[in-house]
């Protein structure tokens, strides 16, 4: 039967593929393992030099760097699910006049691209004296956030079923209650995807920290690499190994729950 | 009614039993209540998100350096915008890298959709996970392997040219004029192709195997069962895959200014990196703004386009 | 979900709101709170007592430079334990890129690396944002120390419209020179003696080339390094006043010359002859430099900067020499000046550290650190180095320079956008993407642009 060819042939794609993807990155590692000095094309190292990472954490002070990411992703974050969370309720499960217009205002947030409101930010927070502060970081990035999380908690309410709001109601429950005991429960999946995702994009985000950073120890690990680079740029096993440091906080979260990062990216297409 | 609600809301509710009873509008009126629940996302979303965005088209119509007073142009910077040719390349290239970034990465993607027949597909999984980690390394540290792969010397490329006999093909990648632009094009075909594949693959898996058969039935080869059954049914997933990948494309500051930073001369200058450069270093704030509306007005423009056409059969 | 529709609706939203923000009108462009630079309260060399922090941007990143900031910071802590010094390193580029935003903020970092001309220095003066230095070169005594050239380069009119007079805004450590790095060994074995001669230098590399060697190591992906190696061949065919003339902006000087349309001409020559390290405009600076310390490649045109590194790894096997006159007998004319100079912001408000900080990293002693760690001291009197190493070959060629007045300013500090215009052109000149007309046809462009703006 061809099932054996087809199953042989999928599975000899797929491989193909995830090989391509994978090779960069692999090869990546193993330069940062390599001896510093003789890097050349991608090969297994000899022996594993595992000093280019303390070398690279020690000179590149990605310790301050990581602490800051983190603090910026984790506000961002919680932040940002919350007021989702509330705008997402209003939006699914209410009807008020001029909700669709301001459903649309939203929804402008996801086209939007940085690069064309990064000019008047950074003025318009000089003027405020946020620049420099972890506030020029948060703020827009919550912002933009919003654009996205009010959408996908919009969406997911409303495709929840009437009949658990209705049985709320009848007992008597408020808004906020309903929001908080009944639909983030059962939200709770969706929600998680949300904040991962959220994550992921705070994480990586470099112009925003470029433009409004200009203290050392506020710099992202993005941001900080980049700098790095600049610095070591003939050192390729330093290098290699500051970008593993830089990335692994948002892999590693990645492959714990690859499920709900997924899961995001194809929700679009399915709601749709 | 309560014994078909799942758990949670059972205990959700069990807490909340003590809440008063309120009068509630019957279900379908307006609730003004709605907007305070908005209140606090419009507030932060319109600070950061729309006024800015105002602010960029108001200050595209001025010429500003940034430090002293700036000065009411008009529609001098689009007008400069048109006519200046570096600007104008820096737009081509941003056409131009859609290609690697967008419809390259969508045709793979349909390609192994095609390709693949929806037999029972174990360990999917764990090759979803593999295809898609490139969208979640952050761009610096995608920038950082590629001007490595790139390098001439002893970048991976290279080296591996060397090794098959092809020594001819190697060149100076990120420093060449004509390769340039397609290297780095290239490096993001790279980070979206596995999303591509990710959304394409799933959609597939959704399409009702009745509609094969009747396709087999009417006597349909494989290309016009491509044609006539999974290409309409992945429409959605199209215009998703196309919509980020686009937007991708023309948001790419990141890669740019960590590998060529437009060169070699202006090969790979883009919209991104000009709204950068001419603002923070050059000192044409309103210039940059100019580009900034403009790139934001294209990505509008866009999106619609390929939603519009997603939607143009249903 | 039709999001076509949408996008529409979407977009009229955004008109009405964007209309109203507009109507609202508070957010046209302009300073309202920059009041330009602050006058000097005072200029007493004394420093303050209390606890003082200076924040220091610097470029000093490559390893000897690195060794003699480090160095240096340290023993001024050590003298004043009230102040700590907060160093903020990047690289040359990164810095040019982010100095304009730093020093424009409410809290600018006290000391700053700003390159000098038009790009970086003269926009910074411009717009207020760095303070002029003349009362405590006064106070310290900084003009002795310095040659009037040097001082120069360091120097704009208060509203930064006139480059190489006015206010002194900097002071430089080193000084650097663009000349030739060549390999001792490879030389030999070419049988090739330092040539005398412009002609002999081309000799040089043509023989080199015929011997498989790569004539010179070159790696042009920064943009930057391009500029070094345009001027000195420029050098050979335009005269030094004119160079200076055409930096500064005085008189009424063109690019549009023939003399460097035959720059040009010849640097294409060099490139389709294969006198560069093949494929370059791919090739980073550093790679390029850590090649030719592995003996790859005979000469290297590059700066003074590069003296250390090239010493740690190479020793008595590598030497430098100026680019040589066109006449045979004729004093050499290079590329050069000083590294950046270091310039308080005028949000600072330690000046007085800053100046005490600023002076004792360009004094005497400093002087000494920094030609242990490799590199050129840009006041008078620097110390003596023993010859036959390749630092030996650079005092001694500074001393020459400075007798014969022979230093040419780099020529991206020409106007506020000559560093793009002018990287991106040898880039392409060099790829033989423009013919050398086309080439100095679009320099000139920029520099008339701006030349009838002033």
């Amino acid at each position: 039967m061809t099932g054996r060819i087809d199953r042989a042939v999928n599975y000899a794609l797929l491989v193909g593929f995830s090989f391509v993807a994978l090779y960069p990155i692999g090869g990546i590692v193993l330069a940062a393992l390599q001896r510093p000095g003789e890097l050349s094309g991608f090969s297994i190292p000899r022996d594993l030099h595992f000093s280019n990472f303390a070398e690279a954490w020690t000179q590149g002070h990605f310790a301050t760097y990581l602490k800051s990411s983190l603090i910026v992703s984790v506000s961002v974050v919680v932040v940002a699910t919350l007021l989702s969370l509330l705008a997402g309720f209003a939006f699914g499960t209410m009807k008020f006049p001029g909700h669709r217009l301001l459903f649309y205002v939203f929804l402008l947030g996801l086209m939007v691209p940085l690069e064309g409101i990064v000019i008047p930010l950074y003025y318009d927070l000089r003027a405020l004296s946020l620049t420099d502060t972890y506030w020029a970081l948060i703020l827009p990035q919550i912002g933009l956030s919003l654009a996205f999380g009010t959408f996908w908690m919009r969406a997911f309410f409303m495709s929840t079923p009437r009949s658990l709001i209705e049985a709320a109601e009848i007992d008597g429950a408020r808004n906020w209650s309903i929001l908080w005991r009944v639909l983030v429960p059962f939200a709770r999946p969706a929600i998680l995807t949300m904040m991962v995702l959220i994550f992921m994009w705070t994480w990586n985000e470099f112009l925003l920290a470029l433009v409004m950073v200009s203290s050392e120890n506020l710099r992202t690990a993005p941001l900080g690499l980049a700098f790095f680079q600049g610095q070591h740029s003939s050192e390729a096993t330093l290098l290699a190994a500051g970008a593993i440091i830089v990335s692994l906080p948002v892999v590693v979260t990645y492959v714990l729950l690859q499920r709900h990062f997924i899961r995001g990216m194809l929700s679009g297409a399915v709601k749709g | 009614m309560k014994d078909s609600l799942p758990v949670q809301a059972r205990i959700g509710l069990r807490a909340g039993r003590r809440a008063r009873a309120r009068d509630k509008a019957p279900p379908g009126e307006p609730r003004a209540i709605g907007y305070l629940y908005l209140l606090p996302a419009l507030l932060v979303y319109g600070a950061f998100v729309l006024l800015p965005l105002g602010h960029s088209v108001l200050l595209s119509f001025y010429e500003w350096d940034g430090i002293t007073e700036g000065t009411w142009i008009g529609l001098s910077n689009y007008q400069d915008l048109i006519t200046d040719s570096q600007t104008r390349a820096a737009f081509l290239h941003a056409l131009i890298l859609i290609l690697f970034y967008s419809i390259l990465p969508v045709a793979i993607g349909l390609l192994l959709a095609a390709l693949i027949s929806r037999t029972d597909l174990r360990g999917l999984t764990w090759f979803r996970t593999i295809l898609f980690l490139p969208q979640v390394v952050p761009l610096v540290v995608v920038a950082v392997i590629w001007s490595y792969i790139y390098a001439p010397g002893t970048g991976p490329l290279n080296e591996g040219l060397r090794a098959v006999g092809l020594d001819g093909l190697t060149r100076s990648w990120l420093g060449d004029f004509s390769w340039a632009l397609p290297s780095v094009g290239l490096v993001g075909t790279w980070v979206q192709y596995g999303l591509c594949m990710v959304l394409f693959i799933a959609g597939v898996q959704k399409i009702p195997t009745s509609l094969y058969d009747a396709a087999r039935v009417d006597g349909a080869g494989p290309g016009h069962e491509f044609l006539a059954v999974t290409l309409p049914n992945l429409r959605n997933e199209i215009a998703v895959a196309l919509t980020l990948t686009i937007i991708a494309s023309l948001r790419n500051f990141d890669l740019v200014y960590l590998t060529t930073k437009g060169g070699p001369g202006n090969a790979t200058s883009v919209p991104a990196f000009e709204v950068y450069n001419q603002a923070f270093e050059v000192g044409q704030v309103g210039f940059a703004s100019a580009i900034g509306v403009v790139l934001a007005l294209i990505i509008f423009a866009i999106t619609g386009v390929v939603n519009r056409i997603a939607e143009a059969r249903e | 979900m039709s999001t076509g529709r949408l996008s529409r609706r979407s977009l009229s939203a955004l008109a009405a709101v964007a209309l109203t923000l507009v109507a609202c009108g508070s957010v046209t462009p302009g300073s309202s709170d920059d009041g330009g630079a602050e006058q000097p309260q005072s200029s007493s060399t004394a420093l303050p007592k209390e606890d003082v922090t200076l924040t220091v941007w610097d470029q000093e990143v490559r390893g000897g430079q690195n060794a003699q900031i480090e160095q240096l910071n340290k023993e001024f802590m050590d003298e004043y334990p009230n102040v700590t010094i907060k160093r903020v390193a990047k690289s040359f580029t990164d810095i040019n890129k982010t100095l304009k935003l730093a020093a424009s903020d409410d809290n600018p970092p006290d000391v700053v690396q700003a390159n000098q001309g038009r790009v970086v220095m003269g926009q910074l003066v411009t717009g207020g944002l760095l303070r002029p230095l003349d009362d405590y070169a006064e106070a310290y005594g900084w003009a002795e120390r310095y040659s009037p050239t040097l001082l120069e380069l360091n120097s704009f009119s208060a509203d930064g419209d006139q480059f190489g007079t006015g206010n002194l805004y900097g002071l430089s450590q080193v000084g650097e020179i663009v000349g030739v790095y060549y390999n001792k060994e490879k030389l030999a074995e070419l049988d090739l003696a330092i040539p005398e001669t412009f002609d002999e230098f081309v000799d040089a590399l043509e023989a080199a080339k015929q011997a498989g060697e790569i004539p010179i190591q070159f790696g042009n992906l920064d943009k930057w390094p391009g500029i070094h190696e345009f001027q000195a061949v420029q050098n050979e065919f335009a005269p030094k006043d004119y160079l200076r003339q055409f930096v500064f902006g005085l008189g009424d000087v063109s690019f549009a010359t023939d003399q460097n349309t035959e720059a040009a001409s010849v640097m294409q020559q060099w490139v389709d002859s294969g006198y560069f390290t093949p494929g370059f405009n791919g090739v980073k600076y550093d790679d390029a430099s850590a090649a030719f310390t592995k003996d790859e490649g005979v000469f290297l045109i590059t700066g003074t900067w590069q003296a250390p590194l090239f010493e740690d790894a190479m020793g008595k096997d590598v030497g430098f020499f100026l680019m040589p006159p066109a006449q045979s007998g004729d004093d050499p004319v290079a590329l050069g000046g000083e590294g950046l100079p270091f310039a308080i912001t005028t949000g600072s408000d330690q000046p007085e550290a800053a100046a005490a900080y600023i002076d004792f990293i360009t004094n005497e002693h400093a002087a000494q650190v920094i030609t242990e760690t490799g590199g050129l001291p840009a006041p008078k009197g620097a110390p003596s180095v023993p010859s036959g190493t390749v630092l030996g070959d650079i005092f001694t060629a500074w001393d020459q320079l400075n007798a014969t007045d022979a230093i040419v300013p780099y020529i991206d500090y020409a106007t506020p956008t000559f560093y793009d215009t002018i990287t991106a052109s040898v880039q392409e000149l060099m790829a033989d993407e423009v013919d050398p007309e086309g080439f100095v046809d679009t320099v000139n462009q920029d520099y008339m642009d701006f030349m009838e703006s002033r």
